[in-house]
């Protein structure tokens, strides 16, 4: 009996996105260590998980628009305007924890925007969010005129402060993000509204949802990650430009895929996106290990998409396999 | 002219998911003949039309076509290149092009690479004018009426050279002259040696039309009449007359002293000035023809669509919402018809569809008791999962409805509104499906049924409101309620 149950779990695994990635990140990390060992150094690992740190963040808000069947495109803008907001304010002598909540003040705001548009002018999200995508970013240019922002030694919580003197804390508040929004998707209300709305939100209106007042949350959290990425963003980079964001909507976007969640929405895994953005960080340094020309990382990335799109498909295949001999037994 | 067969189908059976739709259904049609397709709601005229036009294949029966024999069912282009052309009820066409452009569409006439519009519109005037229609080809199809484009798809249909054309409810959405004017040309086309199916629910149009008459009734083939020598009286009752055995026997349950009130509703552009009242413990049933107004009356009291007026007045105390999500706060709870589309996250396991609702009601869930609840409701209604987990989408037709059900039962709701509650489920599910429905009725709520079937809304009913052309035309106590009556109050004769 209980052999049987541990065998039904090591089916389970394999049929699930994040099993995989795991075993791929731990092939690419043999497979590096093996030509480079000093890829396996304490302080690499650490420096390929503070790059990502932000984008860990912003990725989980991609996740949650997608599993509620939207997009948020404005994302790598958003960054990019609150990094200046952060980096003017720091400036102007403003203490770092005023500075850290109107970073993330800016952020929900403009996120909710892109939400409350997005209802009141009946639009996909995906639009609103390509059209503010510029207005947020022109914005940021208009702040600071388009010269970088230094703040060299200043507000320096996030990548200054370490816990036990190794590990920086906003890799702690990374993966604490994980936790939340593992535990918010599978044990609250907001959760179980985030898949309905993006199952089908005719019926989630009808099953008595009020499905924009949701759809505002959804925003204002992906509002609130972004935030707290933006501010670690800066914190680590110590300069702003309203560019600095860009491409990260896609990254995050990329490792919601790679994680397995469809983009058809009502679905969404938060340990795949995990696993996802771990990923893309490997990648992206074992090619630097393994001296690969920089301009084969790009193509590796567009691959890793590809290949993660493929294994997904395979899961699907297997799956049904396995409800078919589910439904003969 | 003689005379020629068309088409013969024979022993055509079909089932959905294990539900069977059509039992041997057999017909012939010829040439210069109008032969229309009658029966109740649901009877399978819209399945045989289908399995004719090549959308479904049957799952055993032949179909002769212009004298060659298809087996396993005819492929839509197979139908299509024979010359069968459907003129479906909401026109089939491309809004944002014009007349000739639809007409030719997928057939476009070319000229050095490029389309020859100036052709294509004067064959398609051409053709127009041939048929008597006042209609410009080089108008767009979106400024066109429901009737004008039923026209384009008839042109559309002749310009393939279609000899075997089948109207489904054509004349459900035209006017009065409208109608007048598709009647005639529908004769016309018949008596130039083309065959037509003539799908109505309208006894006059059948009458004034028709050759001949096929009743159908629950997948049955109950007869084929001659219209010249039948009376309508004798058509109704080949619609309607059916074995004792699909009506349900309800017990009485005393009603108790509160009164819900639905006051003077009218929205949607359909409902007019709607009032009636349910007494605690009473089944309201609501009757009439698709496109009567019933659902859309349903939506205005769930607070679903916007209405113009009306009020809901339960014991005295004004409750009526504007949101589906003030409604259920203030113990509204309403199934819908379409179950798929308004009731289900197919994607999402059964647990979640079971407890969307009243997970509202908090903040943080409690799994455990959350998996409790769900598990007493898949007891209690016999629903059939392997666990809570399974997506909802891979139940059949009938648990899923069980499993919607029980997600109103979980609500403990004051009224409760079921639009087409029996809707693609079978009869087990059928029978599970009204037991709740009468153990609410005993347990004091408010209830109204919106049925199109007939049994089904005898059967269940305390007293049934006959609605007709968005207006309520008139109440029937249980006790006179025969299916002949109602459906005569439905059509209107």
């Amino acid at each position: 009996m209980r052999k049987k149950s541990l065998k039904k779990t090591m089916r389970d695994l394999w049929l699930s996105q994040w099993f995989i990635l795991l075993l791929i990140i731990i092939a690419i990390s043999a497979v590096t260590a093996a030509v480079n060992p000093s890829f396996l150094r304490f302080t690499n690992l650490l420096a390929v998980l503070n790059q990502v740190a932000s984008l860990m963040l912003v990725a989980i808000g991609a996740t949650i628009m997608i599993a509620s069947g939207h997009f948020d495109i404005s994302v790598g803008a958003v960054v990019g305007l609150s990094v200046c907001v952060m980096a003017k304010l720091v400036l102007g002598g403003v203490s770092d924890i005023l500075v850290f909540l109107a970073g993330v003040l800016t952020a929900v705001l403009c996120c909710v925007l892109n939400g409350a548009l997005s209802i009141a002018l009946k639009s996909p999200s995906f639009i609103i969010t390509m059209a503010t995508t510029s207005v947020y970013s022109g914005i940021g240019l208009l702040l600071t005129k388009g010269v970088i922002q230094t703040i060299t030694g200043k507000f320096r919580f996030f990548s200054g402060v370490k816990l036990f003197g190794t590990i920086p804390v906003m890799l702690v508040i990374a993966l604490g993000g994980y936790i939340a929004a593992f535990l918010m998707m599978k044990h609250t209300q907001t959760g179980r509204q985030i898949y309905a709305i993006g199952a089908n939100p005719n019926a989630a209106y009808l099953a008595g949802i009020n499905v924009n007042r949701s759809k505002i949350k959804f925003f204002a959290i992906d509002g609130l990650l972004v935030g707290i990425a933006a501010a670690m963003y800066l914190s680590r980079l110590g300069s702003a430009l309203p560019s600095y964001g860009s491409g990260m909507e896609m990254d995050a976007m990329g490792a919601v895929v790679i994680g397995g969640t469809p983009i058809s929405g009502g679905k969404g895994s938060i340990i795949g996106t995990l696993f996802g953005v771990l990923l893309i960080g490997l990648i992206s340094n074992a090619l630097n290990m393994l001296h690969v020309d920089a301009y084969f990382q790009d193509i590796a990335s567009g691959l890793l998409i590809i290949v993660a799109l493929a294994i997904s498909a395979l899961r699907q295949v297997l799956a049904a396999a396995q409800q078919r001999r589910n439904a003969g037994e | 002219m003689d005379a020629e067969k068309l088409l013969q189908l024979e022993g055509i059976n079909k089932e959905f998911n294990g539900i069977q739709v059509l039992f041997d259904v057999g017909l012939t049609l010829y040439s210069g003949e109008v032969l229309c397709l009658v029966g109740e709601n649901g009877a399978g005229k819209s399945t045989l039309i289908k399995i004719l036009s090549g959308a479904e294949t049957p799952n055993s029966g032949t179909i002769e076509l212009f004298g060659r024999k298809y087996y396993k069912g005819i492929r839509l282009w197979q139908a299509i290149a024979a010359g069968v052309a459907t003129i479906y009820q909401d026109a089939d066409l491309v809004d944002t092009l014009t007349v000739a452009d639809n007409v030719f569409l997928g057939e476009e006439l070319k000229r050095r690479g490029l389309i020859d519009r100036t052709k294509q519109e004067r064959i398609t005037q051409e053709l127009i004018d041939d048929l008597g229609l006042r209609l410009s080809a080089d108008s767009l199809v979106e400024d066109l009426s429901p009737g004008q484009k039923q026209c384009v798809q008839i042109v559309k249909a002749i310009k393939r050279d279609a000899r075997l054309l089948i109207m489904d409810e054509p004349t459900s959405s035209l006017g009065r002259e409208e109608t007048e004017a598709l009647m005639k040309l529908v004769r016309r086309l018949a008596d130039e040696g083309r065959g037509i199916i003539y799908i109505s629910h309208f006894m006059e149009e059948v009458f004034r039309i028709g050759d001949r008459a096929l009743v159908l009734k629950d997948g049955h083939c109950v007869s084929t009449r001659i219209l010249s020598d039948t009376e309508q009286e004798q058509l109704v009752i080949d619609m309607v007359g059916r074995a004792a055995s699909s009506f349900y026997s309800r017990k009485e349950i005393a009603k108790g002293e509160g009164l819900l009130e639905i006051q003077n509703y009218s929205g949607g552009g359909l409902v007019k000035d709607v009032s009636f009242t349910v007494r605690q413990g009473e089944i309201f049933g609501l009757g009439g023809l698709v496109g009567a107004g019933r659902s859309e009356l349903m939506r205005l009291v769930f607070g679903c669509d916007r209405k113009d007026s009306g009020r809901l007045v339960l014991n005295g105390h004004e409750i009526t919402p504007s949101s589906p999500s003030e409604a259920v706060r203030k113990g509204i709870c309403m199934i819908f018809e379409n179950r798929k589309e308004e009731s289900m996250f197919s994607i999402r396991p059964v647990r979640e569809n079971i407890t969307v609702t009243s997970n509202e009601k908090r903040k943080l869930l409690n799994l455990a008791k959350e998996e409790q609840i769900v598990m007493e409701q898949v007891e209690k209604l016999h629903i059939k999962i392997f666990d809570s987990s399974q997506e909802a989408g891979k139940l059949s037709g009938g648990n899923q409805q069980k499993m919607v059900l029980s997600r109103w039962l979980v609500e403990e709701g004051e009224i409760y509104i079921f639009d087409e509650p029996a809707k693609g489920v079978d009869v087990g599910a059928k029978e599970e499906i009204y037991k709740q429905i009468l153990r609410l009725a005993e347990a004091g709520k408010y209830i109204i049924v919106v049925s199109s079937v007939l049994p089904e809304l005898i059967s269940l009913s305390d007293r049934i409101g006959v609605m007709r052309g968005g207006r309520l035309t008139s109440i029937i106590d249980r006790a006179d309620a025969t299916e002949d009556k109602l459906l005569k109050e439905f059509i209107g004769i």
